[in-house]
């Protein structure tokens, strides 16, 4: 039997205590997976917001409570055209389908510049909530959608639509296949993908035919700006609030992503504050289990003493079996948590949010199930190799 | 057998305990040779245990010389070492390690050699099969008899090939039929492998079976 062996083997003779160890250290690392998946994939999304060739300001009404609330004429989409910078303008119209049944009831309309903006209420597991943005076709790459499987809406059909992948999945709705909305029934004629969890759980169609399902006429609720490169974010939108005072407010979709992330910076040490906490209680747990063990098996050192081992062969051992603990109790959380995370996702959010499967996340949790292992194993470990053997082997 | 030259040599030795004030062992001279069947005797709290456990470089004496197997051990860092190599122990309680087979626990002393794992396996097994165990090789201790269990703690002592055996009692947890079957054991290896073999007990018909004994009292050897 090699010494490796004898390391993965010892630390199971007190099966209970051995899995009351893992349990406990687990959890640390079962909350560090999860919440680094979650928070790992709305950075993604929020990154994929910043796609070159969307818009880089969003112009809404000013006062407008959230954005895309408010009313703009859409006259004003051309006019913009006209400010030094802007490149080019889109006008968008969003409202959430409240249909459950396939009725129209699109009353409450919205407006904001696609792939920035928040969903609807409900989810897109059911027809109701279903976010609808009605947007001039050719100007797609502005609301950040480039690649649409199937073919795009027609800007004057009144009963085509595109569907992000999300809708996708949680619809089981393809290409050919007719969707419900406001009591109408679409073709959907292509199924777009942008990274972006939000503009991916959302319906794409022409202006026209949102603004007359939904009473709008000639008005968009939001404005996607595009700029020269040339052109500096800020003083284009400083000229735009400046030609239109009281009317037009602007937001970059930077400085969104910019909010965002400083959001998830901040659950991002929240989350190590709890895996922290976690941590230092299965730490405390590992300590515990490996004293309890050294103490029990104190005239076994004696023993392993009196043939010979040297104190560092002791140390190795109780160290090792110290981190066998730990590292199967990494194993356990991440797997516990990648279901878990998996699932209620789908459950809770109908697969708007995509968790994170980066590399760093599972590094993360084995380095700190390494590392607590190490800690927790070093006192014990210690303690042992210090052992005089008369003592050990006189041990009752 | 032939007998060498001394492989213990301890002179004035003396080890105290509490400060002081308990004299385990004062002054204490003895020669063991090499290849010799020695027993130790003497009432508990005579300090032969202590002796036992100096010359097994358990313990560290506080004065005196003890020279064992041309290794001072007043002077040698390396006791670890010394013991792995020149020393088998054999306890009255066999400390066998209970979720390791029976294989696996005769195996452990030789962690410290640089036998592969295979060499370890076969220079086991063997060993087993010189105390008649070799069908027991893959059964944890717990499943065996206690005269089986020591015969495993035999085994483990001998298994890195020392050049003495120090046994401590070792048929004190055992009945006498099977304490009889440890000892014929002993003395059989100790024959047959040449090994100096220095038990130490209390019982006189065990001490008997020594080609010597001595008889400890007060930390002093009386004889």
């Amino acid at each position: 039997m090699s010494y490796l062996k004898l390391i993965l083997k010892n630390p199971f003779r007190n099966k209970t205590r051995g899995a009351l160890a893992i349990v406990g250290i687990a959890i640390g690392i079962m909350v560090i997976v999860a919440l680094g998946m979650v928070t790992g994939g709305l950075k993604e999304s929020t990154t994929s917001t910043l796609k070159a060739g969307a818009a880089e300001i969003n112009v809404m009404q000013t006062g407008s409570s959230s954005m895309g609330s408010g009313r703009v004429n859409e006259s004003r989409v051309t006019e913009l055209q006209n400010i030094s910078g802007v490149k080019e303008t889109a006008g968008l119209l969003r409202a959430t389908n409240t249909s459950t049944s396939g009725s129209s009831v699109g009353t409450s309309s919205t407006g904001a510049a696609s792939g920035t903006t928040s969903m609807g209420s409900g989810g897109p597991n059911s027809f109701g909530g279903l976010s609808v943005t009605g947007m001039d076709p050719g100007k797609l790459s502005l609301a950040g959608i480039e690649n649409v499987t199937g073919s795009l809406y027609s800007p004057t059909s009144e009963n085509q639509v595109i569907i992000g992948k999300t809708v996708s999945t949680n619809l089981n709705k393809s290409v050919g296949d007719s969707v419900n909305l406001f009591g109408k029934d679409f073709t959907i004629t292509g199924i777009f993908e942008t990274g972006n969890f939000m503009t991916d759980a959302g319906v794409f169609m022409s202006l026209t035919t949102l603004q007359n399902l939904t009473s709008n006429k000639n008005t968009v609720s939001t404005i996607a700006v595009k700029i020269n490169p040339d052109a500096n974010t800020t003083e284009v939108s400083k000229s735009i609030e400046t030609s239109y005072p009281n009317e037009l407010s602007t937001t970059s979709a930077e400085a969104i992503a910019g909010r965002m992330n400083s959001a998830l910076s901040t659950i991002d040490a929240a989350t190590w504050a709890i895996s922290l906490l976690a941590i230092v209680i299965g730490g405390v747990g590992v300590i515990n289990t490996m004293i309890m063990s050294v103490f029990e098996r104190t005239r076994e050192i004696g023993v392993l003493k009196a043939v010979g081992w040297k104190e560092r062969r002791i140390l190795g051992m109780i160290l090792g079996e110290s981190v066998v603990l730990t590292l199967i109790a990494a194993v356990v959380g991440t797997i516990v948590a990648v279901v878990g995370v998996v699932v209620l996702l789908s459950l809770s959010f109908g697969g708007t949010i995509e968790p994170s499967f980066a590399p760093e996340i599972f590094l993360e949790a084995f380095v700190v199930a390494f590392v607590v292992g190490i800690i927790g194993g070093l006192y014990p470990a210690y303690r042992a190799s210090r052992l005089s053997p008369t003592e050990a082997l006189r041990y009752e | 057998m032939s007998k060498g030259g001394n492989i213990i040599e301890i002179h004035g030795l003396k080890k105290s305990y509490d400060d002081g004030k308990i004299k385990a062992l004062n002054g204490l001279n003895l020669e063991v040779k090499r290849g010799e069947f020695l027993s130790i005797m003497g009432p508990s709290g005579s300090g032969k245990s202590t002796l036992l456990n100096m010359i097994g470089a358990l313990d560290v004496a506080d004065e005196g010389t003890i020279k064992v197997a041309g290794i001072d051990l007043m002077n040698t860092k390396e006791l670890n070492e010394f013991r792995s190599q020149e020393i088998g122990f054999v306890f009255q309680m066999h400390n066998l390690i209970p979720n390791l087979t029976v294989l696996e626990n005769v195996e452990i002393p030789m962690y410290e050699t640089d036998l592969s794992s295979s060499q370890m396996h076969e220079r086991a097994m063997d060993i087993l099969k010189a105390v008649d165990l070799e069908d027991k090789a893959d059964q944890i201790p717990t499943k065996l008899s206690g005269g089986q269990r020591q015969r495993v703690a035999i085994a483990r002592a001998l298994v890195n090939r020392p050049s003495i055996i120090l046994a401590d009692e070792p048929t004190g947890s055992l009945d006498s039929k099977t304490g009889d079957v440890i000892l014929k054991l002993l003395s059989d290896l100790h024959e047959k492998e040449n090994v100096t073999l220095v038990m130490v007990t209390h019982e006189p018909y065990v001490g008997k079976m020594a080609e010597r004994i001595v008889n400890v009292l007060d930390g002093k050897i009386q004889n």
